[in-house]
């Protein structure tokens, strides 16, 4: 009875946008380990191909296509190539996501291009890769749409800090949260599971951007490097006292996406050391 | 390194073990490679349940414990670290929906607050006290308590059943905030505390919940308690299906594995949607 855990998800194939680094590409990995055929999509072709490249030396069936979640029409060709190429989906990972628009490690505060570029990738993105693969996974009698989200997209705490940079970001991922809770709800007759993971600090590009900025528009810091900030605030502020890594996320994605997860929908997980609970 | 398909010999005690939820959790951490002490309060019981592991080849012992007696969870604590060498992961499961004559009231009494807190809460505590020094002077170990998804915020607007199954409603809550609480008293010995919050099973206790909707409600007498169970679950559940303890054991063994080794102080809903968070 026992399974391995190559056997986690064979058989199924599974899309990630935003697949060609940081999360995205930590979920594709642990997602190929663990037996499925993995598709990813990002904006660049040429970051397709790494990654493509990378995990087919690893052995791992792996397709690679250029995409823009912020597109409808671009979301729809690149499912429609994964199951040309593929012959199905039965997990979407929705992971694409930004920040903040270029140029927002020098500033304190949000301007209206950060509201345009989250609510566009983090919500529309998420909503375009869910609308492109649902007419699919009903025709196939289920699926699992897993989204990710942010712990940031909870509940703040704490004091004031002087800088609104990051609530766009924030309340584009809440929206990812309350998205996953509702199309949960409208998919579960078809048999199709939709749920949020919420990741807490992991060292990506996008961290390094965001410590980057707290040391521009804050006085001094510690003096130290980017990443040693983000160390000592993982000790401050994590109970298990470290960052997470995207194979962390991965994890969480596999189960969310296996058939032990049959009866979990309408759920976020925080995979973020204890940060934030829900 | 373990993951959720694969436990690894992983020592696993389980409370309240010998039937219901408990006993699936039982069963499929066994089937995943676990060893489990499997802990009820009725010894005979723990004995058949874990008779019926070994039968599919697993390894399973049978122990009684009494969890709303600390002296009992320690003297078990103890018993199975003399066993096995050590605990890895810990199952806090054992619990009840109210004081016995449940099934006929339709508002609670003080007996169902001391009922359910001696055994949801107390109980709880009772178990992570005497389980947690063996675990951090390993500086590993995982600590998942079933809560229910009736300790989240409630919905809707009828009340019309009485109100007999708040102070169960209210201790779940507490177990909630418990986990919590502890995961961050934990946290720098690198154990994690999380709780699984089951939705709707039929188990000895939605029988039991089942006949004291009857009590409530004259119009469900004609009906079975399986029949008011399936119209509960058409009438509250997204994916439209009961859970099983199956389906419980296997978010558990997700969270007791290395998969989950930043998993922290959460509370994840096996309820087919019922209750979002």
């Amino acid at each position: 009875m026992t399974q391995s855990s190559a056997e986690q998800l064979s058989g199924k194939v599974a899309l990630v946008t935003g697949g060609a680094r940081g999360i995205g590409l930590g979920i594709a990995t642990v997602l190929a380990e663990r037996g499925a055929d993995v598709a990813i999509c990002d904006l660049a072709q040429s970051a397709c191909d790494e990654a493509v490249s990378d995990l087919g030396a690893a052995g791992y069936t792996i397709l690679g296509t250029a995409a823009d979640v912020a597109d409808r029409d671009s979301m729809n060709r690149a499912v429609s190539n994964v199951i040309t190429a593929l012959g199905q989906i039965d997990i979407l990972v929705a992971n694409a996501g930004v920040w903040a628009s270029d140029g927002f490690e020098d500033r304190p505060e949000y301007n209206d291009a950060d509201w345009d570029i989250t609510h566009s990738v983090n919500v529309r993105g998420v909503v375009h890769s869910a609308e492109a693969v649902i007419p699919h996974m009903k025709e196939r009698g289920g699926g699992k749409i897993v989204n990710i989200a942010s712990h940031g997209g909870r509940k703040p705490r704490g004091t004031a800090t002087g800088r609104t940079l990051g609530l766009p970001y924030s309340v584009s991922k809440a929206g990812v949260i309350q998205w996953t809770h509702g199309l949960a709800i409208e998919l579960a007759p078809f048999n199709i599971n939709v749920n949020a993971v919420c990741p807490g600090e992991l060292w990506t590009n996008m961290i390094e951007g965001i410590y980057t900025n707290r040391q521009n528009v804050t006085d001094g810091g510690s003096g130290g490097s980017v990443r040693d900030e983000y160390d000592e605030s993982m000790r401050n502020t994590v109970p298990l006292g470290r960052g997470q890594t995207p194979r962390d996320i991965g994890h969480a994605v596999a189960f969310l996406s296996s058939d032990d997860a049959a009866e979990v929908t309408g759920q976020a997980l925080n995979v973020n050391g204890g940060a934030r609970m829900n | 390194m373990t993951d959720a398909t694969n436990l690894d010999g992983a020592v696993t005690l389980i409370t309240g073990a010998g039937r219901g939820i408990g006993q699936g959790i039982a069963e499929v951490l066994s089937e995943r490679g676990a060893v489990i002490a499997l802990s009820d309060l009725d010894a005979d019981r723990a004995v058949v349940a874990a008779d019926a592991i070994k039968v599919n080849g697993g390894n399973a012992f049978p122990f009684g414990g009494d969890t709303t007696i600390q002296e009992s969870m320690d003297g078990l604590a103890a018993a199975v670290v003399e066993e096995f060498g050590r605990i890895d992961i810990l199952v806090c499961n054992a619990g009840v929906i109210g004081a016995p004559g449940y099934q006929d009231r339709v508002d609670h009494t003080e007996e169902d607050w001391d009922a359910t807190f001696g055994v949801n809460v107390k109980g709880f505590v009772h178990t992570a006290n005497a389980v947690a020094p063996h675990m951090q002077e390993r500086n590993a170990g995982r600590v998942i308590n079933i809560a229910s998804h009736g300790g989240r915020k409630p919905r809707g607007a009828k009340a019309v059943l009485g109100n007999v199954q708040a102070p169960y409603s209210v201790s779940k809550a507490a177990v909630i905030q418990w986990t919590h609480l502890l995961a961050i008293e934990l946290a720098p010995n690198n154990i994690t505390v999380n709780a699984v919050c089951p939705g709707t099973l039929w188990t000895p206790m939605w029988e039991a919940i089942a006949e004291n909707r009857k009590t409530a409600d004259p119009e469900l007498a004609e009906f079975s308690g399986r029949e008011v169970f399936e119209q509960s679950i058409r009438d509250r559940m997204p994916m439209g299906r009961e859970q099983t303890p199956r389906d419980i054991g296997k978010a558990v063994a997700f969270l007791a594995s290395d998969d989950a080794s930043e998993i922290t102080g959460q509370a994840l809903n096996v309820n087919g949607g019922a209750v979002m968070n």
